[in-house]
């Protein structure tokens, strides 16, 4: 009886650890507020023998240029770098904790922290002089989004772009897009069959496992996820033309010009490294990929082309990460003096040379010394132009801080076949409505 | 009184003992079960907003459409795998603990190695066998003018390579479990069996299968309560793909709680999918009569 007792409890104790997952640690109360925010910032402030903990999201290289250049600036400024290293994804979760146990670091970069809790982290505004800034670059990666507080500035700026298959353009006698005449998306999908269809590459076209990349077809068409109606918003990402947009990425994908596993979902493949084998003849990826491209793509040669006219427009998303100040951390001085710093234009020049990254200061730019990088980066500079007003309302309703992952996750269970596009917009639709509390548009 | 402090002083060295597995018990299981049940009733979203709202999350529970299909989901890719988790390592327990075996020492060297490797490791080797595009067993298939298979398009295929995973990665556990239930076995019992005339495979069923009853029980239970709880090698080899066809119960109170922030509404997933386990554990203490042997 005892040994029954005894099994009967441990087996109770091991299914009830399982609700141990859904839970989190003690409640505490949260950072009040520091009033006094900025002003010390505001001024000259020594920083000389102090230490600036930053929040990196990845292990930097050494030719990492944000890395190089804090390095750069504590060297010259006398100050100690303590670095942490956590993921974007898991800054959502950790950011959270540290700001409960006040065990805050200085400076983050970050591409969604400040937007979440904007409240938690200086207004910009105070530490350098906002002018300088590409405004859809300050607008989309450093704006709260509720409000116009600049919670963090845009260290890396990038845009959604296409990358092509010279070589297999050429084998399958297919003519690369320019600037002044570029392919509609129809054209798009029937030219990426061609090329498959000539043995040159394995699939027409691939695309970033993201909904920031599926996006652009739907604003291409004129769709939207919500509409603005006057101080709030409907929810419209179930409306006819998102889901005839769908619709013709899912057959693209079960006709196998797309891997259709990618965007089904049963895989972790990177369609990045399908384009980069020379797999995948066409790719929709963005800026941040054509360095890695640069080295990587040793086989074939590769080029930028323009994005394709939908049936409205042609379309691009704009995004990044940003340097951002948590409003109680310790040495949030020493961070300001380095932001302050790190935006001085001969600076941020030098900064840029190492990121050949786009620019998000008016009155710097990434030149490459390459004549073909050069002439990629102009085409690269030209898609943030294609920036829909449609996606600025979309950010500006913050939808995503409602749902996120599970739009993308509808649009792999219409590719997989086990929703209709109509079905899967319709029940995120839903979803987005019920959490946000706007009504439905549709 | 002194007999208390001399009852105190006998049972002093026991609590010393006991005392550090008990903190770890309390902090790291029993409060945050007590904490997660607390939240359930709650709309705690991690950090900020914390209201109770009574039972307003298992009534959302227990009508949401998503989650008994994602529980069914779940008991079906535990009662398919289940069966390889029980027998396999028995049969290669019974092989290496056979006097006839040759090399036994490789054999459970083998076997346990996967045992030793992180959830996330096995992801990548298993991706790396099993993958559509790139996999080994692709490149095989192909090789021999075979059509590729679709392991990632397939939703039955797809719970294949997730069983195997974990299989592959359990297997050597349960195997020094079935090892040590069998070394256990006293002689005389096969002695005995001999001298009445028993062949191998009737010594296997009459005397090694049931005098292994605690033994089985206790890998039945431990393998369903970790099937059900699978996670670390779905999210590394499928993310619960194709579409949802293997998402199973614990990615989506992962999702609900860390993707959504919804930790009161996961909390009280965690207590019904808590409350179901030990209903099953119940059933399967029943019907196995808690492994003890007749």
């Amino acid at each position: 009886m005892k040994k029954r007792t005894m099994a009967g409890i441990l087996a109770a104790v091991m299914a009830l650890s399982v609700a141990g997952c859904g839970g989190n640690s003690a409640k505490e109360t949260t950072a009040a507020g520091n009033a006094a925010a900025g002003s010390e910032a505001a001024g000259e402030v020594s920083v000389s023998g102090k230490t600036l903990k930053v929040l990196a999201p990845e292990e930097p290289g050494s030719e990492d240029a944000l890395n190089n250049a804090i390095d750069k600036w504590a060297a010259e400024a006398g100050v100690t770098i303590d670095r942490i290293i956590i993921s974007h994804d898991d800054q959502l979760t950790k950011f959270p904790a540290m700001a409960k146990n006040k065990d805050l670091p200085d400076l983050i970069q970050t591409t969604r922290l400040h937007q979440l809790y904007p409240e938690e982290f200086m207004d910009m505004s105070t530490v350098v002089d906002l002018s300088k800034f590409e405004e859809s670059a300050l607008k989309i990666v450093g704006k709260d989004y509720k409000s116009d507080k600049i919670s963090g500035l845009p260290s890396q700026f990038t845009t959604t772009n296409f990358y092509y298959n010279a070589d297999a353009f050429k084998a399958a006698g297919v003519e690369v897009p320019t600037v002044e005449k570029p392919w509609t998306w129809d054209e798009l999908y029937e030219n990426a069959a061609k090329i498959q269809a000539s043995g040159a590459v394995k699939y027409g076209f691939a695309a970033d496992v993201s909904r920031a990349r599926y996006d652009i077809l739907m604003y291409a068409n004129g769709g939207s996820l919500v509409k603005q109606d006057g101080d709030t918003f409907k929810v419209n990402v179930n409306c006819p033309e998102n889901v005839a947009t769908l619709e013709s990425f899912v057959k693209a994908n079960a006709d196998g010009v797309m891997p259709k596993a990618i965007w089904a979902g049963g895989s972790t493949d990177n369609p990045v490294e399908y384009f980069k084998n020379g797999d995948a003849a066409i790719l929709l990826s963005g800026s941040w990929n054509y360095n890695s491209m640069l080295t990587d793509v040793t086989k074939f040669e590769f080029g930028v082309m323009p994005s394709p006219k939908g049936s409205v427009s042609q379309a691009a998303i704009i995004g990044g990460s940003a340097l951002a100040i948590p409003e109680n951390a310790k040495n949030k001085d020493v961070a300001a003096e380095f932001v302050k710093w790190f935006y001085e234009e001969e600076n941020f020049k030098d900064y840029l040379q190492n990121d050949k990254g786009l620019s998000s200061l008016n009155t710097v730019v990434y030149e490459p010394a390459d004549e073909k990088a050069a002439a990629d980066f102009k085409l690269l500079q030209n898609e943030v132009g294609y920036v829909t007003d449609t996606f600025m309302v979309d950010e500006s309703s913050a939808w995503r801080t409602y749902k996120d992952n599970e739009y993308r996750d509808y649009i792999k269970r219409a590719v997989s076949g086990e929703l209709s596009a109509k079905d899967a917009l319709d029940a995120f639709a839903k979803e987005l409505s019920e959490s946000s509390k706007w009504e439905m548009a549709q | 009184m002194g007999k208390r402090r001399k009852s105190f002083s006998h049972t002093k060295s026991f609590w010393m003992f006991v005392a550090p597995a008990l903190l770890l018990f309390f902090v790291f299981f029993i409060l945050p079960l007590f904490l997660s049940i607390g939240f359930s009733f709650t709309n705690y979203d991690g950090w900020k907003t914390m209201e109770f709202v009574g039972l307003e999350n298992y009534k959302k529970l227990l009508v949401s459409g998503e989650f008994y299909k994602t529980l069914a989901r779940t008991f079906g890719y535990a009662i398919f795998s289940l069966p390889f988790k029980v027998i396999i390592p028995l049969l290669i327990a019974a092989l290496v603990t056979s006097r006839y075996c040759k090399g036994i020492t490789a054999i459970r060297t083998i076997t346990y190695l996967p045992v030793l490797i992180s959830a996330l490791v096995v992801g990548i080797t298993i991706n790396w066998m099993f993958g559509q595009e790139y996999g080994l067993i692709n490149f095989i298939i192909q090789s021999l003018g075979g059509k590729p298979m679709e392991w990632s398009l397939n939703p039955f295929l797809a719970t294949f390579v997730i069983s195997f995973a974990s299989n592959w990665a359990s297997t050597g556990f349960y195997m020094i479990m079935y090892i040590g239930g069998i070394k256990n076995i006293s002689p005389e019992l096969y002695e005995a069996a001999s001298v009445d005339g028993a062949k191998s495979y009737q010594a296997f069923f009459r005397v090694t299968l049931p005098m292994l009853s605690p033994t089985i029980f206790i890998v039945l239970l431990l393998s369903t309560v970790n099937l059900l709880k699978e996670y670390a090698l779905v999210q590394g080899i499928t993310s619960g793909g194709p579409g949802t066809s293997t998402t199973y119960i614990v990615q989506y109170m992962f999702d609900q709680g860390f993707t959504q922030y919804r930790y009161g509404y996961a909390s009280a997933i965690g207590v019904v999918v808590s409350l179901i386990f030990i209903v099953i554990a119940a059933i399967q203490f029943k019907m196995t009569k808690g492994g003890e042997v007749d």
